[in-house]
């Protein structure tokens, strides 16, 4: 590997004959795809087609770095975790923070490929160039937070980064999560199944080594501009001191803060769960992912109470809309402690919290009944109810073997119109972000290659109208309607130069949040330097705008493999037809066809089935998508 | 002049450890930074680690080839290289681990606090790690200390 930045060998782990490879780094795919989640699509769309389920051996779980995973650049230890998707069936990805990338680059790899399923439960222990595969029997069935410790006992380390699963994982839960180092996760759609259908409880990783950087001066003067940049700019305060539960006011206040299941845009509660209220019961300590000058952690301590002594930590906004509003719940501390359960048993915060608000919802209106539950009463904001409810969806028992399906396949397990409930795109949960009120939130949902997800266009340059950054990125031209929530106008610009840009952020291995989209100081020409300083590679700004669009453009093409087209760029009817009146006096909806076509036109996809053209292709480099998909595309 | 440490200011981001890998060994490579933050994850106690240029120095009264001195202009304990024997007895003496062993150049290495201007402090996002005379640091201590009584005082309306 000539390419610095990167530790240039990876390694093959098939779990079913206990073999350990270790391969070089390809230089060409570096270059094309240049790591995290675009080499992890790109072996995916080589070696797992369309007729492999998600669950059997044929599967690959994928942990990926990139090449500024670990380096200087600010919040560099974001890692990606590449798979075929349990709970959309297509393709799937998740992104975690934390310290496990940088160790893993520390300790001489750039991925780790597992395949197949080991007899019986195994964990991969990584140290300083090698590894090998463990008995992990005595760790099967233990919680994420036991498992961590005794591995650190056992490898004699506290110093040992981990990816594990808990018993969710275990038992298959389609969206059950992969949790690094405690409480950070590789959160959605369902990498924790994956790992469990391997018999893989963990990974455990300790390294000694450096990250090269090929030209050391330039990458210095580029990160160093990067982080005072982050430190100076306007909302570094505030992200700092309250993290993501910082916008709970701030997406209530315009009606974009999903309330009982999508009913409402808006929760009458809300100061009670809000960020002032939680920092001032709660908080007692900021804490940071490797190299991150911003903190967006927080240590947050419960004092009083029926949960008094719990203790969480990366407690985030979405778990305040999922297992707050979304179930009509003001009280911080159970949903601290809903948090707490989550990332123990290895759960998606989002997804688990809107199979359960679906569930309320199915209560609400008599579909599904108390003897349809075991005999629990799902009223609105019955948290005993929703612990208990949990408890079976992490152990697959009674009713919560048909939740731990996810609300798409539950929904129509349950029929009697439960599927207008499922708050859900291409079988993945929507997370906190109500695209009726932020039209371009409801694009970036519809479009996203793993199902519903706000973190892939991320759309926040017209969140709450950010105009200065909206300029200073897309210039004048386009205002004001591009940092208006309201207006479906640039839109799908903004969407897909978002998506591309998502692609390259996690390609690269830093942090979409801490820098790049929500703290929105870094953007692609401050990438393309970093990334060509770091590595050696040629590339400029264009350069890196062409390699993101390859990367969602491959994605899209493995989806397709899967049947996937332009039918499935949808949302929920709510979303679409139901309007939110906390958005706007008069109501509010999403109205996606008027932002699709422009998406779809400045995709270079064909507006009738969705799909990129052989044309566009060619210009990506993509040829191989077209000798597989050929037929299905337009010229 | 040392690097003085606040570790309740310390967020476990171990930004300190890449920049200073990264000037001294021209790598980000945190194993060979000469400060270290330990952790304590769970609890989320993080205590960052660096000489504190000892005024009677273990290190360098063990040194059989006398390759520790003091810089006077800067206040650091200095390794000179070439001199260094490789013994590691200064990495055996120092109670607090902040002399290292480099195998690679079999020589040990230490904080030389960057010449006067720590990359280190200048990088630290938190103010868990400052560079400044001791009586001024002692005063911010006090003050911190003082806080609480400040905002009584204030209360109760002098």
């Amino acid at each position: 590997m000539r390419y610095q930045g990167y530790a240039g060998k990876y390694l093959e782990v098939d779990l079913t004959t206990a073999s350990i490879e270790e391969r070089p780094l390809d230089e060409a795919l570096a270059e094309s795809y240049l790591g995290g989640n675009g080499i992890g699509a790109k072996l995916l769309w080589d070696r797992v087609p369309e007729t492999v389920d998600p669950l059997s051996p044929d599967n690959l779980l994928i942990f990926s770095t990139g090449p500024l995973n670990g380096t200087l650049m600010p919040n560099s230890g974001r890692m990606e975790l590449i798979f075929k998707s349990p709970l959309t069936g297509i393709y799937g990805d998740s992104n975690s923070g934390g310290f496990l990338g940088p160790e893993l680059k520390f300790a001489g790899f750039d991925l780790v490929v597992f395949s197949g399923r080991s007899p019986n439960p195994v964990y991969l222990w990584i140290e300083d160039g090698r590894a090998e595969l463990r008995d992990a029997s005595h760790l099967w069935g233990k919680d994420t937070f036991e498992t961590e410790e005794l591995l650190q006992k056992e490898l004699r380390d506290p110093g040992i980064k981990v990816a594990l699963i808990g018993p969710a994982g275990e038992n298959l839960v389609r969206y059950a999560s992969v949790q690094a180092t405690t409480t950070r996760s590789f959160g959605r759609a369902g990498g924790g199944a994956v790992m469990g259908s391997k018999n893989l409880k963990a990974m455990a990783v300790r390294g000694f080594g450096p990250v090269r950087i090929a030209d050391p001066e330039r990458f210095y003067e580029v990160a160093t501009k990067a982080h005072f940049g982050i430190r100076k700019n306007d909302i570094y305060p505030a992200v700092t001191r309250y993290g993501t539960p910082g916008i709970v006011s701030i997406m209530n206040n315009i009606g974009r803060f999903p309330t009982k299941n999508f009913q409402l845009g808006g929760y009458e509660d809300v100061e009670k769960i809000n960020a002032e209220t939680l920092r001032e019961k709660h908080f007692v300590k900021d804490i940071a992912c490797f190299g991150c000058p911003v903190g967006c952690d927080k240590i947050y301590r419960v004092d009083e109470g029926p949960f008094a002594g719990l203790t969480v930590r990366s407690f985030e906004y979405e778990a305040i809309g999922g297992f707050g509003a979304s179930l009509l719940n003001p009280h911080l501390a159970s949903i601290l402690k809903a948090n707490d359960f989550c990332d123990r048993m290895g759960l998606d915060v989002i997804s688990a919290g809107r199979a359960i608000s679906f569930s309320m919802e199915l209560y609400q209106r008599g579909i599904l009944k108390k003897k349809d539950f075991d005999g629990l009463d799902l009223s609105w904001g019955n948290m005993d109810a929703v612990f208990e409810l949990l408890d079976r969806i992490t152990h697959r028992r009674g009713i919560g073997a048909l939740l731990a399906e996810g609300t798409r396949l539950a929904a129509a397990q349950i029929g009697h119109g439960a599927d207008h409930y499922a708050m859900e795109v291409k079988g993945q949960e929507i997370a906190a972000q109500d695209g009726r009120a932020q039209q371009s939130m409801g694009l970036a949902h519809a479009t996203s290659n793993r199902g519903a997800d706000h973190l892939k266009g991320f759309p926040t340059i017209d969140e709450t109208g950010y105009p200065t950054e909206a300029e200073r990125r897309y210039g004048q031209k386009y205002l004001p309607d591009m940092a208006d929530p309201r207006s479906t106008k640039h839109k799908g610009f903004l969407i897909k130069d978002g998506e591309d840009y998502a692609a390259v952020v996690d390609s690269v291995g830093t942090c979409k949040s801490g820098g790049n989209f929500v703290l929105a100081q870094i953007y692609w020409p401050d990438v393309a330097e970093a990334v060509r300083y770091a590595t050696g590679m040629e590339v400029d700004e264009g350069g890196l705008k062409r390699i993101g669009e390859r990367i969602y453009n491959l994605q899209r093409a493995y989806n397709a493999l899967h049947g996937m087209t332009r039918k499935d760029d949808r949302l929920p009817k709510r979303i679409l037809e139901e309007p939110n009146y906390q958005s706007t006096p008069e109501g509010s909806v999403c109205r996606l066809d008027e932002m699709l076509p422009e998406y779809y036109r400045l995709r270079g996809w064909d507006e009738e089935n969705g799909l990129p053209t052989q044309s566009r292709l060619r210009q990506l480099g993509l040829e191989d998508v077209i000798a597989r998909l050929g037929p299905k595309l337009k010229p | 002049m040392r690097i003085q440490l606040n570790p309740e200011k310390c967020t476990g981001c171990q930004i300190c450890e890449e920049f200073c890998s990264f000037k001294h060994e021209g790598a980000v490579w945190p194993a060979r930074s000469r400060i270290s933050v330990l952790k304590w994850e769970q609890e989320g106690i993080f205590i960052p680690f660096v000489c504190q240029q000892c005024e009677r120095p273990a290190c360098a009264e063990v040194c059989p080839v006398g390759s520790i001195t003091r810089n006077e202009k800067t206040g650091a304990l200095e390794i000179d290289g070439a001199r260094c024997l490789g013994c590691k007895m200064c990495v055996t003496a120092c109670p607090f681990g902040a002399v290292s062993f480099d195998p690679d150049r079999g020589r040990a290495y230490k904080c030389d606090l960057c010449g006067g201007d720590p990359e280190c402090v200048k990088m630290c996002p938190t103010g868990a790690l400052t560079f400044d005379r001791e009586e001024k640091n002692a005063l911010a201590r006090k003050r911190q200390g003082a806080e609480k009584l400040a905002k009584y005082i204030e209360a109760i309306g002098r």
